[in-house]
């Protein structure tokens, strides 16, 4: 018992560092396909703990949604625009950088002091079924039925906006004419008061 | 009553964007769109006050969505005065899109389903509803924000809203994660009752304590952001800058308002129990000191602005701190009688605030045509001998006296040229309307407040 036990800890502990390792590695890594590799690793990871959380429908639909199509998006649109773009050089102050740092790490810690205390009650075992097929679609459309509906809304914004936003790529007319959209001295006055936030 | 005639608000807002989709593909005419979107507005605000009228929700309908939607009388109140600003919002839309060429269709559906989902959040009474809610309200205004996409400035203050505002959303639900883990709950009066005593024993346990207060510190923190208070406010400018300034006008009135209705159910009942809402251990003091902060910069900061809309920007932030200063009255230190006149003020703020804002964006659309936008005091100078109707309006809104009347435009210097449009006058004459309706006669518009405030928690 106390063996399944320290093995249970161990796959925790191994997914739980991988998950967050690959998260790091996610914001850190300059080149974007390494980015959306380590992004794999960190869902791949979050798929293990579910697994480890009796929730195996759960695990797979992450596998099959993030890491088969939303990381493949992400690689495609990277290959679309060159796998060479790099961002431009980081050009934040020292000053932002280390007290961004600081405050981070601070947070962190507290998060983490307070976290560690166990200060959760103790919540009843799950039940056999649960996690399963069937418990969950029971779950959807009885108890959950309303979030379930209003997700639709949503999910149209969002392709809605995704829409919107593209189509607005079309070269403004006012542009081509080689009239600015705002007046000159506006832009000049809007680049003047941004040092001032 | 049945369910759908109680959910009919919503029903309205979603046929009636599923409609103009459709319109949409097959008009060429967009400016059609603002007056669809207007109706659509109109109908489901007054099918809220019809509900009120009708003594609001009966408990056992209204007991069907629950604890998801609440159908309370506060949620009619922010339903009808949240379309409201949408219906403002449209009809500014319909003047300035065409007239800068931005008229797409989808601007007026990104403005629905934004609203629906500002609608659900201040109608959401559990943790998850109000994330889907928050969500959809969000992306809906981060399009609109990059709805001028060649635009720069567009481009760069919706990347800003986009990437903090998913920080911040990000953070809420931390927050709300930890709260479920501490209280076993994701209903606000449930979290409530935990908080209290409930099955897992009273969360007073020294050690559980720090959990809640954490929980209570991130979901706080998402809120401040959504209302732009001080120090979560850097994306405003950019934001207000950048997005077409009926969408500013939506995200000042509509989010806000939304965000409000929320803060005030997440803090007023969910964290409302005695340890929670008390000044040596609570949330009121945190509250307190944003207020203040928020108050000083943003007016500060303000004055030193020479575009307008940046101007009115650090206004809306400054409004923020005035709201927040109501959510501590709200608290009303514990006592009740204080609390429901602090939370009845806030609600008749709101009101006014929503009329009065968009009204100003208003002016600000109407003083400004194509390749000749009002942006800057300057270009305002001397308006008021060109142009005296739009100044006048411009003065109503804004007050910018000297610029307006005093001062002629400097030679070769930019001079902004009023629009013509229908539906901007409409726009300017309803909340001008309104303003002076509700501060005239402000009893009918404070007895509702007054009735919403009861009704909450």
């Amino acid at each position: 018992m106390a063996q399944a036990n320290l093995l249970e800890q161990i796959y925790f502990a191994l997914c739980a560092l991988l998950a967050v390792a690959g998260a790091i590695g996610t914001v850190a890594f300059p080149n974007p396909i390494r980015g959306a590799l380590s992004l794999l690793f960190s869902i791949v990871a979050i798929a293990g703990l579910y697994l480890q959380l009796h929730a195996p429908f759960l695990a797979a639909i992450q596998l099959i949604v993030y890491a088969g199509a939303v990381v493949v998006l992400f690689l495609f649109v990277i290959m679309l625009i060159g796998p060479d773009a790099v961002p431009p050089k980081d050009s934040r102050a020292l000053v932002a950088r280390v007290g961004g740092g600081v405050a981070a790490t601070a947070i962190s810690l507290l998060v983490l002091m307070v976290l560690a205390r166990k200060t959760f009650p103790r919540i009843a075992p799950a039940q056999a079924e649960f996690g399963s097929v069937e418990s969950i679609g029971a779950l959807l459309f009885t108890d959950y039925l309303v979030p379930f509906e209003v997700a639709s809304f949503l999910l149209m914004v969002a392709i809605v906006g995704a829409v919107a936003v593209a189509r607005g790529k079309q070269p403004d007319p006012q542009l081509a004419k080689g009239k600015t959209q705002e007046l000159v001295p506006a832009d000049e006055a809007g680049l003047k008061d941004r040092g001032e936030r | 009553m049945s369910i759908w005639f109680a959910l009919s608000p919503l029903l309205i807002l979603t046929f009636g964007v599923l409609g103009l989709m459709l319109a949409d593909a097959f008009s060429k005419r967009h400016s059609d769109l603002a007056l669809g979107s207007f109706i659509t507005f109109f109908g489901a605000g007054l099918m809220a006050i019809g509900l009120w009228i009708m003594g609001g929700v009966p408990a056992e309908v209204a007991a069907k969505v629950a604890p998801w939607i609440i159908l309370d009388k506060f949620t009619l109140f922010f339903t009808a005065t949240l379309c409201l600003g949408g219906a403002i919002s449209s009809l500014l839309a319909g003047g300035y899109l065409p007239e800068h060429d931005l008229d797409r269709g989808e601007f007026y559906a990104l403005m629905l389903l934004s609203a629906i989902g500002a609608v659900l959040l201040a109608a959401a009474g559990e943790i998850l509803a109000l994330f889907i809610g928050l969500e959809t309200m969000s992306l809906g205004v981060y399009a609109m924000t990059a709805f001028r996409r060649t635009n720069p400035r567009s481009a760069e203050g919706a990347l800003k809203y986009f990437l903090l505002g998913s920080f911040a959303a990000a953070l809420m639900l931390y927050g709300g994660a930890l709260l479920y883990g501490a209280t076993g709950t994701t209903t606000l009066v449930g979290i409530r009752d935990a908080l209290t005593g409930g099955q897992f024993g009273s969360l007073r346990d020294p050690s559980r304590l720090p959990t809640v207060v954490l929980s209570m510190v991130f979901i706080l923190v998402g809120l401040a952001f959504k209302i732009s208070a001080v120090p979560f406010h850097m994306w405003t400018p950019d934001a207000y800058q950048g997005a077409p300034t009926p969408a500013t006008a939506f995200m000042s009135v509509v989010v806000k308002g939304a965000a409000l209705a929320t803060m005030m159910r997440v803090m007023l009942v969910a964290f409302g129990d005695k340890a929670s809402a008390s000044w040596s251990s609570g949330w009121p003091p945190v509250v307190a000191g944003l207020a203040i902060a928020t108050m000083v910069v943003a007016n500060l900061i303000a004055i030193r602005q020479e575009n307008v809309k940046r101007m009115l920007a650090y206004s809306s932030i400054a409004h923020a701190g005035y709201l927040l200063v109501g959510l501590v009255a709200a608290w009303g230190q514990g006592d009740p009688a204080v609390a429901a006149e602090g939370r009845a003020a806030l609600l008749f703020y709101i009101l006014q605030y929503t009329v009065t804002t968009a009204g100003a964006f208003g002016a600000l659309i109407l003083c400004g045509s194509r390749g000749r936008e009002a942006v800057t005091y300057e270009g305002l100078s001397g308006l008021g001998r060109r142009h005296p109707a739009a100044a006048l309006a411009a003065y109503y809104y804004l007050r910018v006296l000297v610029h307006l009347y005093m001062r002629e435009p400097a030679p070769g210097a930019p001079q902004a040229i009023p629009m013509r449009s229908g539906y901007v006058y409409a726009a300017l004459l309803i909340s001008a309307a309104l303003l002076l309706y509700f501060g005239i006669m402000p009893g009918r518009s404070l007895e509702m407040a007054v009735a919403a405030a009861k009704s909450l928690g």
